[in-house]
């Protein structure tokens, strides 16, 4: 680079001196939809959710219905647990799977990343929040690993990430004792899964939750109304602002019945948060769905794409490592079994299903934060109230299959009705 | 066969010199010589029509011009001294915009973060570098309006919009950073013949403006030798012949460009 340097502003100063005559309709005629098809374009875009949401509120009903335990504020705090493992692996995968990539790894660096941490407390006498560190700093690590073999070798990741899994698998066994398992009991580690937040405390996070929205909202609101575009105070302000009050006052009320909010559903909290700001509002957000639309594209337009897939990978991996420990903390140790088993095992598939599920498209581009919640949370309520019901295994595994099977097709059904694929 | 490379350097239509030239560019990939010695000079307030047989070489010649390739040998000048780019945002910060063939849109997102993809305004780095979507939004209208686009939504995802109103996002886009210089490859190739004209009145008004414009097109006698100054014709990587547009047929054009020799002339 050298030598000249225009100075640019983004405006069109270099059309600027032509008078504007009226629009000319010949040359961008305005679509007209059909009913339907303006259907298919809301739910593509603003009602993205819906589906999913009515999904999970049909589930709901049903086993509700089947067993009055179901809606107890005891189960449903248990519900909200198992979800955390799984919600926050598949959080992690979001960023891959919105790139068009995939990790097959993630389970596999859950468990090894939780057995190094209960390693370096049980050999090396490193304290509990140090271990926790080094845990969650090695999985972004391995992820950043991944990215960058992946873009220096040109290999799919999909291949990378299910050798590495395999290695860190086997790494995982060489870590463990001959015992089989590390214990945790007593190690501080525990207190994670085994802790609440309640009463008063409870209640200022959900004040917080609705400051933090509602400043976002508002500072939007301000910005387009300062720029002179439409924006309506209710859609975009009390809506979203009225829905969060609601629905943390109603979660918190539930919870707070049975023993408080557990530390890991908090841990959750924070963590879709702080993804569903980075998704939706900074560049590093909107790179990820530019890669994933179209990566030669954002590589002309100057994105740095392979710095982008190393950082989603990493992001990925160090999510993962923390679900790991989470999952530690509740069975109290770690074992050969830790991160699903050899291969991923059910933890694996369950955390691509709930992204997958929630509206995550495996052809990148497409997916929110929220996708790995609402994923999450369809494959718990599953599990957690065909266990109630008594149901085995077997057929748990035959509902979330199906069910996996059934978002997709519908989630394909309205991006084709809305005209954003098959082009 | 004669060119009229010599008097690359001499004045354009505003009497100013070439704002971009390039001199002896060379490229290949593997085997293929895609460029051989390749001059063309561009002068602001003039549209440069570059034509050729499929695989002449025009696209690999606009992408050493946007900075996407590297040439192997000769130099690239802007504005008199000599430039490397080392990558596309080299060539957007000199001024130097380009509307590719495949038009480079994102289908899954709208149209003003396709304008802005890779510059977008953003806000301080500690809060994670926030995009401006209200000022972006802004002059994105902004921009869509003086060409005279305002029907196009800024908010639906570009996937599910026309040929024309992607090709018309494209432009919109180029123009954005006030350019210097606009490169199109094949702009009209997916429209009809009104959006084709339409396309070709805003290419003419960039030119009024005072940008440099280069078009490469397919479509010669209706929209080349129409739209365009000068015509500069390619062959197998080499530029096999140049003409004003005013003094050509397009059956010259055609001829030139599949090697026959009959009425080909000098530009100057
Ligand atoms: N990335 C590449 N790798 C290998 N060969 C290439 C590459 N890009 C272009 N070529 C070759 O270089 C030559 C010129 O290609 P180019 O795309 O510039 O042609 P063109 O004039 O734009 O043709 P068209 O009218 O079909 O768009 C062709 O032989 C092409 O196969
Ligand atoms: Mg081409």
């Amino acid at each position: 680079m050298s030598t000249h340097h225009s100075t640019q502003s983004p405006t069109a100063t270099a059309v600027a001196t032509t008078p504007d005559p009226p629009a000319d309709p010949a040359a961008t005629p305005s679509p007209r939809l059909t009913p339907r098809r303006r259907l298919a374009e809301l739910l593509a875009g603003d009602l993205r959710a819906l589906p999913v949401v009515a999904g999970l509120t049909v589930l709901v009903l049903i086993f509700s219905l089947q067993s009055p335990f179901f809606l107890s504020s005891r189960n449903l705090s248990n519900l909200l647990v198992q979800a955390v493992v799984t919600g926050i692996i598949a959080l992690g995968l979001v960023f891959v799977l919105l790139l068009g990539e995939i990790d097959l790894s993630v389970a596999a660096i859950s468990g090894v990343c939780s057995v190094l941490m209960a390693k370096l407390m049980a050999e090396a006498g490193m304290s509990s929040v140090l271990a926790v560190v080094v845990a969650v700093v090695l999985g972004a690590v391995i992820g950043a690993f991944t990215g960058s073999w992946a873009t220096r070798f040109l290999v799919p990741t999909f291949v990378v990430t299910l050798g590495l899994g395999l290695i860190l698998n086997g790494v995982q066994l060489q870590l463990l004792p001959r015992t089989g398992r590390y214990n945790l009991l007593g190690t501080g580690i525990e207190d994670i899964a085994g802790s609440y937040v309640t009463g008063a405390a409870s209640w200022l996070l959900v004040v917080l939750a609705v400051v933090v929205v509602a400043g976002l909202k508002l500072t939007h609101h301000q910005r387009k109304a300062s720029h002179g575009i439409d924006s309506s105070v209710v859609k975009n302000v009390v809506l979203p602002v009225a829905v969060t009050a609601v629905a943390g006052v109603l979660v918190v009320s539930v919870l707070d019945a049975n023993a408080g909010i557990p530390t890991p559903v908090v841990i959750f909290g924070v963590l879709l948060a702080i993804t569903s700001y980075i998704l939706t509002e900074t560049r590093f957000g909107l790179s990820l769905y530019a890669v994933g639309g179209n990566a030669e594209a954002a590589l002309r337009s100057g994105i740095k794409v392979n710095r982008v897939k190393i950082a989603a990978f990493a992001l990925a991996g160090g999510l993962a490592a923390l679900a790991g420990i989470i999952a530690a903390s509740r069975l109290l140790g770690v074992s050969v079994s830790s991160g699903g088993g050899i291969g991923g095992g059910a933890l694996l598939l369950n955390a691509i299903a709930a992204a997958v599920i929630g509206g995550v498209s495996l052809f990148g581009g497409r997916g929110r934060a929220s996708s790995a919640l609402l994923g999450a949370l369809i494959i718990a309520t599953v599990g957690n109230g065909l266990n109630l019901l008594g149901v085995s295994t077997d057929v748990q595994l035959l509902v979330t299959g199906a069910l996996l099977v059934l978002a997709v097709t519908v989630d394909r059904s309205v991006e084709r009705l809305s005209g954003s694929v098959g082009r | 066969m004669t060119t009229a490379q010599a008097d690359h350097a001499s004045a354009g239509p505003t009497g100013a010199g070439p704002i971009l030239e390039l001199r002896g560019i060379s490229k290949t990939f593997g085997g293929v010589h895609a460029l051989a010695d390749v001059d063309l000079a561009i002068h602001p307030g003039e549209v440069v029509g570059l034509v050729g047989d499929n695989g002449a070489g025009k696209s690999t010649l606009v992408k050493t011009m946007s900075g996407i390739l590297r040439p192997d040998g000769g130099e690239i000048r802007f504005k008199g001294s000599r430039v490397e780019m080392d990558g596309p945002n080299a060539a957007k910060k000199l001024g130097i915009q380009t509307v590719y063939q495949d038009l480079a849109l994102c289908d899954n997102l709208d149209a003003v973060q396709n304008l802005f993809l890779g510059r977008e305004l953003t806000g301080p780095r500690f809060l994670g570098s926030r995009i401006k979507r209200a000022e972006s939004e802004s002059r994105a209208r902004e921009v869509l309006r003086k060409l005279r686009l305002d029907s196009i939504s800024l908010t639906r995802p570009v996937g599910a919009m026309s040929g024309g109103q992607r090709q018309n996002i494209a432009i919109a886009r180029s123009i954005l950073w006030t350019p210097e210089v606009v490169l199109f490859d094949e702009p009209t190739a997916a429209l009809s013949h009104t959006a084709a004209e339409q396309v070709g009145k805003l290419i003419r008004q960039l030119a009024d403006d005072g940008l440099g414009v280069l078009v490469i097109s397919h479509d010669i006698h209706q929209f080349v030798v129409e739209a365009t100054d000068r015509i500069v014709v390619m062959r197998l990587g080499r530029v096999a012949a140049e003409f004003r547009s005013a003094d050509v047929t397009g059956e010259q054009v055609v001829n030139a460009m599949v090697g026959g020799n009959k009425g080909v002339n000098s530009a100057r």
